[in-house]
């Protein structure tokens, strides 16, 4: 089947087969590696991404239910040369070790501030229980959440 | 000495690439031409391999290239030599544990490589398998390896022992002598980047290039060209990211090899990587361990004698273990002043999954088991554990019974601000209920001569023409953030900014020999090369200078990446033109560890440059109702020698200690027949952002003498004190000391309820199928499952694995009746799919379609039913999220919106539908892991849970299949007396969900049949309630309660009482609603009626735990529906 979709902005149409997932169609047809498969099962959430401003799992999407749809991926979460908002305060809480699954870590905390501008940490830990990361044990990514949604606490922000 | 880069925070390197999604990994490179391997596994633990029969999978169109062992001929793995080289590529003769590599195919994509691969025939002869250490070590225990390597004797590697001091004279001054034994199972480091290979082998040149996530490049290349028969020269592996590491990527793994060698056949680029279930099934894990320790105390407290004896399960094959074994024997022989000592060590075969390395080399373990026992000693001396430590810790100049002298050491400081951080005083005084907390210390070798090389680091610094600065090592930055302190150790030796130092890593041709970053090692070893590099090169620079400035060397100062003449301040030359001025430059550095060999026959000698300490304190509070641990707060005060980047050595704490929280509270691989069962992250757990603990941290800097910049080790040990400080607070809590691990909620829960006596009345009688299940129970062990296992199995029909079924999108209803009425198609509706397309992965399904109705209109909507304000209609295709968050639902139905908020995780919550909630498949292990069980291979199977784990299964309702019903929509919505609209050809019927199921995972839904909606009565005057446990965060339930009250005046006119996840259907409270009807719901009342919901069941082994589980939550429930009143 063929689907016309939206994917970082730029229009696409796709020719797909039926069972295709659409971590399949990021990564290999379109090339935007930095959605990761940590799991292949929607089990560790280093695929996320947005469809229509939602973070879902794309290694279990199927592709063709995009038609119509957004997507974003987190190259295209901020113009090129700039970070968004969560992004930059990854970087300044370095909320990052081996990052295989930070993107998918940065989608589902935008999609959380997109809807809830200042979260509480209860619901930063509610909207990231999907996002398993392995390395950082988790402490520098609230404290860059909760800054990304300006309650950062100057003191807890390094380097 | 002022340092202007070293200590400083700064930011990880390269981490705007990362967060922006462009660092590539493994698994992100593409070669042109590139082919796709897979890899063929033994389905077997323990068989000899007759023959193999490749012609079908080399006919295969879209197959380059099929590789065996013949291949190899009879190379093996070096590892570390002699006996301890016992594995080969792939396997030959035999295969030694499920799982093990039998043949690789290399194919145009992944799914042709993976069909050849089931097209190749081997004929096995399975032969008598062992698994548990104690059974291999048997007289009747069948052999694993030829004697060669197993020079211990039958399956033992290895056999240590030896004494240190006078052992004998010490025991008998002791004051008392106190023995213990603790036991814990595997764990896994769980990188988020599974185990990948890219290889590229160039015929012409005789060149093999390889991109592959490891930690240790040097010995990649090292295993890799003996394994294909190359010079070391012609392999070269290339710079990459890797996505963690933790010692399981620290050494050869297995697809390195063979996608070299495919690469050599089909003389194509080859890429493997390992899905999920692969990376727990052949990858490498941590070891099991059981430790017997026995010490001599002195009335003062010292310790006279501390003997350790230590039994190791290796798996099928050795890789590093031999290392572990002396890794065990330093924690147990040097942690505190020990004054003498005995340790004895077997490093025992079994046909499980090759144990490898994983962070701290089994010292949490290991020190879960010395602390513990430390804490007991303290108990019996009436002294305060954390004062006892303090008076026992290890002290500069010290010397260990395995002569390790000790040097710079802040373990007295650690203890003390690991105390004070936590609060000990005030709350180790406290009596609050069930909370507690607990201290433990750690020593871990900094710079020790682990390899048979020593332990050497070489570096080489340039500066460019272009005036930039590279240091390039063959360590590889796994995501401890080492490149970034790399750069600043260079940066502050060359008087630059670390902002222009860019660090290369891995490309062995590109950087000199370095043995990786593992075993603690880069900091201080690789440091202190890229500290000489450094200087050698500053000095060259200096030296050019001093020509072209006509000066002397020591009128020159570089800083800030300026060199300047002290005397003519005018004269200046930033970094591009010092490269101008004296061309580009470059300089090695080479360090090679101060520690001494041990002995090889006791392990004595000062095996380290220096040692660091630590100490850590846990707070926990433990939920009588549940059994669950949680860590509330952790002080973690380590020994750094000098913290070279504070931020970096903070999150390495952080992440430390979160993994130290998975092997106290839930970490633990779970096998049956050899076979892992719970190889995913769903069942086994790794902590999730919930279990992230506030964490107090203490950089205790002791200016090691001999580190780069004073630094020691920072980040493996990070974990080392963990599981024992958090054991230590749980025994504080509730007086309950855990010898073996996870202490998960099933055996916390356990213990506590065995602690206080209480033995609920099951009264199996009251369901009369009880006792013809309980007799075939009886007659498992010995009769049933032996016969159904040997010969049912046999003709067990068993879905294909290859098969993918096609999918249909029907655009309106008449259309998606069509697609079902097919008879001779196997079909089944997907709507979120994110239990379907999971199933057919794990090979549980035969299907010939999915039919898609996730955006079918009909399927639609939340609103009330037309023509009846009485009832809300909910779209059967609706997900999970959008009735969660339904102004409708959130004013009517409140409980239904808190349920969904405990079903899964928010990603799968967004695609997950109400209507598949409800039709999910039934979840047990075994069938899920596609074991020839009866629900999956038909009548003439066995149950393998009935002795296999069954801690997950029913406890009421079992037949002859034990998987619950793990829908946690399903008792909440027969507790709201919810119908199912169900349409097919004859037109539309409804049922009741309390009446939907025929057993876990099936429904009186037709095949030709779909449900379209859910319709839910309002009810005037009513409460509700829902209550769940899982073990984890985002985990299927243990157990889950739902309550619907319904009001006159003060008391309940009606009661619906409905669990789940404890049965095969939900299971109706009938007993307990009777007794409470009429009531006022008064707690008294509630506690005696919901004791009575468990009456008829007839738990399994492991399973007893949900016994006093789903009373605690009946109460809960209904509780909270008296509160919401």
């Amino acid at each position: 089947m063929r689907i016309d979709f939206r994917i970082n902005g730029i229009d696409r149409s796709l020719q797909l087969s039926g069972d295709e997932m659409l971590v399949n169609v990021i990564r290999e047809r379109l090339g935007l590696r930095g959605t990761k498969v940590g799991c292949g099962n929607g089990e560790c959430g280093a695929c996320t991404v947005h469809v229509d401003g939602e973070a879902v799992c794309s290694c279990l999407y199927p592709a063709h239910r995009v038609a119509g749809r957004s997507v974003t991926t987190i190259e295209g979460l901020a113009p090129e040369n700039a970070l968004s908002p969560v992004q930059a305060a990854f970087v300044r809480h370095g909320a990052v070790q081996c990052g295989f699954c930070t993107g998918g870590m940065i989608m589902s905390a935008s999609a959380l501030l997109a809807q809830n501008a200042k979260p509480s940490e209860a619901e930063i830990s509610h909207a990231l229980a999907g996002n398993i990361c392995r390395c950082t044990g988790y402490r520098q990514i609230i404290d860059a959440v909760l800054d990304a949604s300006g309650q950062g606490n100057a003191d807890s922000e390094r380097p | 000495m002022s340092l202007h880069e070293v200590g400083k925070r700064r930011h990880q390197a390269g981490i705007e690439m990362r967060v922006r999604g462009g660092a590539v990994y493994t698994h992100d490179i593409a070669l042109p031409g590139m082919l796709f391997g897979a890899i063929l596994r033994s389905p077997h633990p323990h068989a000899k391999i007759l023959s193999i029969d490749t012609s079908a999978a080399r006919a295969l169109r879209g197959v380059h290239a099929v590789i065996t062992s013949k291949d190899f001929g009879d190379r093996r793995y070096y590892q570390l030599g002699g006996s301890y080289s016992d594995r080969p590529p792939l396997a030959n003769e035999k295969v030694r544990y499920w799982g093990e590599e039998v043949a690789a195919v290399a194919a145009e994509t992944l799914a042709v490589a993976e069909q050849a691969c089931a097209l190749i025939s081997v004929e096995y002869e399975a032969l008598a398998p062992v698994f548990a250490p104690d059974d291999a070590l048997g007289a009747q225990a069948p052999e694993i390896h030829g004697r060669e390597n197993a020079p211990g004797g039958k399956n033992l590697a290895i056999r240590f022992s030896a004494n240190y001091g006078d052992v004998d004279g010490a025991v008998a001054q002791a004051a008392f002598v106190l023995e213990d034994e603790f036991r814990h199972g595997i764990v896994a480091p769980s990188c988020l980047e599974t185990n990948g290979t890219v290889a590229s082998y160039d015929a012409g040149q005789g060149k093999l290039d390889l991109w592959t996530a490891t930690q240790a490049p040097y010995f990649i290349r090292k295993e890799v060209a003996q394994a294909v028969g190359l010079d070391e020269k012609q392999v070269r592996i290339r710079s990459v990211e890797v996505g963690g590491g933790f010692g399981g990527k620290s050494k050869i793994c297995e697809q390195e090899a063979l996608a070299a060698m495919l690469s050599i056949k089909a003389k194509r680029p080859v890429k493997i990587t390992l899905n999920r279930r692969e990376e727990f099934v052949s990858g490498k894990t941590d070891h099991a361990k059981r430790v017997r320790i026995r010490t001599a105390v002195a009335e003062d407290g010292r310790i006279l004698n501390r003997n350790v004896s230590v039994q190791i399960d290796n798996g099928a094959y050795t890789a590093y273990a031999p290392t572990y074994v002396g890794a065990s024997r330093q924690r147990t022989t040097c942690l505190y002043r020990v004054e003498t000592a005995h340790y004895d060590c077997d490093l025992v075969y079994t046909n499980k999954v090759p144990g490898g390395q994983y962070r701290g080399m089994g010292a949490p373990h290991t020190i879960w088991a010395i602390e513990s026992h430390m804490d007991e000693i303290a108990s019996r001396l009436k002294r305060d554990p954390l004062e006892y430590r303090i008076a026992q810790a290890n002290q500069p100049g010290d010397v260990t019974p395995l002569k390790w002298r000790i040097s710079t050491c802040g373990l007295t400081e650690c203890l003390e601000a690991a105390g004070r951080m936590i609060g000990w005083d005030e709350k180790r005084k406290s009596s609050a209920p069930l909370r507690g907390v607990g201290v433990a210390s750690m020593i871990h070798p900094s710079g020790g001569v682990i390899y048979q090389e020593g332990n050497f680091a070489n570096t080489r610094i340039e500066l460019t023409a272009e005036g930039r600065v590279i240091v390039h090592t063959q360590t590889a930055d796994t995501g401890t953030w080492q490149n970034t302190t790399l750069a600043q150790v260079a940066a502050e030796a060359l008087g630059v900014g670390t902002d222009d130092v860019f660090v290369s890593h891995m490309d062995t041709e590109d950087a000199p020999p370095d043995l990786g970053s593992a075993a603690s090692r880069v900091t201080f070893v690789t440091g202190n090369a890229t500290l000489r590099a450094g200087e050698n090169l500053k000095a060259k620079i200096l030296s050019a200078l001093s020509r072209q400035w006509n000066c002397g060397v020591e009128d020159i100062a570089i800083e800030s990446g300026v060199a300047r003449h002290i005397y003519e301040p005018n004269r200046t030359a930033d970094l591009l033109e010092i490269a101008r001025l004296a061309g580009p430059l470059d300089a090695e550095g080479y360090f090679s560890t101060p520690g001494e060999r041990p002995d090889p026959k006791t392990g004595e000698g000062n095996y380290a440059a220096t040692y660091v300490f630590g100490a850590q304190a846990a707070e926990v509070e433990v939920d009588r109702n549940t059994g669950r641990i949680t860590v509330l707060r952790m002080a973690v005060a380590q020994d750094v020698g000098r913290a070279l980047n504070p931020t970096a050595v903070e999150g390495q704490i952080y992440g430390g200690v979160l993994q130290g929280i998975g092997m106290a509270l839930q970490e633990e691989m779970v096998f049956e027949e050899g076979r892992p069962v719970n190889a995913s992250f769903l069942d086994y757990a790794v902590p999730r952002i919930g279990s992230a603990p506030k964490i107090d941290i203490a950089l205790v800097e002791t200016d090691d003498p001999l580190g780069p910049y004073g630094a020691k080790a920072g980040a493996e040990p990070t974990i080392n004190a963990t599981i024992a400080a958090i054991a230590n607070a749980v025994f504080h809590a509730t007086g309950i000391r855990f010898k073996e691990l996870p202490m998960s909620p099933d055996r916390v829960l356990s213990a506590l309820e065995a602690k206080d006596g209480n033995k609920p009345a099951l009264k199996p009688w009251k369901r009369v199928y009880n006792a013809e299940v309980a007799t075939v129970r009886a007659m498992y062990p010995n009769v049933v499952f032996p016969a159904l296992r040997s010969v049912g199995t046999k003709f067990a029909r068993l879905p294909k694995k290859s098969k993918q079924p096609r999918t249909l999108v029907p655009g309106n209803a008449n259309e998606l009746v069509e697609f079902l009425s097919n008879k001779n198609t196997k079909s089944r509706i997907v709507a979120g799919g994110t239990d379907i397309f999971v199933g057919l992965k794990q090979g549980i399904y035969d299907l010939d379609q999915l039919v898609d109705v996730s955006r079918l209109p009909e399927l639609q909507g939340i609103s009330f039913a037309e023509n009846d304000l009485s009832t809300l209609r909910i779209g059967a295709a609706m997900t999970l999220d959008k009735i969660a968050r339904n102004e409708l639902v959130a004013r009517f139905f409140p409980s239904l919106a808190s349920c969904i908020s405990l079903i899964a995780t928010p990603q799968i919550r967004r695609v997950a539908t109400i209507a598949g909630d409800l039709c999910q498949e039934k979840r047990c292990w075994f069938f899920r892991s596609a074991f020839p069980c009866y629900k999956l291979g038909g009548p003439t199977c066995p149950c393998f849970a009935v002795l296999g784990d069954n801690r997950h299964h029913s406890i009421n309702g079992a037949k002859r299949c034990a998987a619950p019903n793990p829908s946690d929509l399903a008792p909440l919505l027969s507790s709201l007396s919810a119908c199912a609209v169900v349409v097919g050809r004859s037109g539309k019927r409804s049922i009741p969900i309390e009446e939907l199921y025929l057993w876990s995972g099936l429904t009186k839904v037709g095949s030709d049949e779909v449900i379209e909606a859910i319709e839910i009565p309002l009810a005037p005057n009513t409460t509700a309630s829902f209550e769940k446990f899982g073990l984890r965060q985002g985990d299927f339930a243990e157990a889950s309660v739902a309550v619907r009250a319904q009001w006159a005046n003060d008391s309940v006119s009606t009661l619906r009482i409905f669990a789940g996840a404890v049965s095969p259907l939900p299971l109706r409270a009938a007993k307990a609603e009777a007794l409470l009807t009429g009531t006022r719901l008064e707690p008294d009342a509630v506690a005696e009626a919901a004791a009575t919901i468990v009456e008829g069941s007839l738990p399994l082994e492991d399973n007893q735990y949900k016994v006093p589980l789903l009373i605690n939550l009946t109460k809960q429930a209904l509780l909270a529906a008296r509160r919401r009143n």
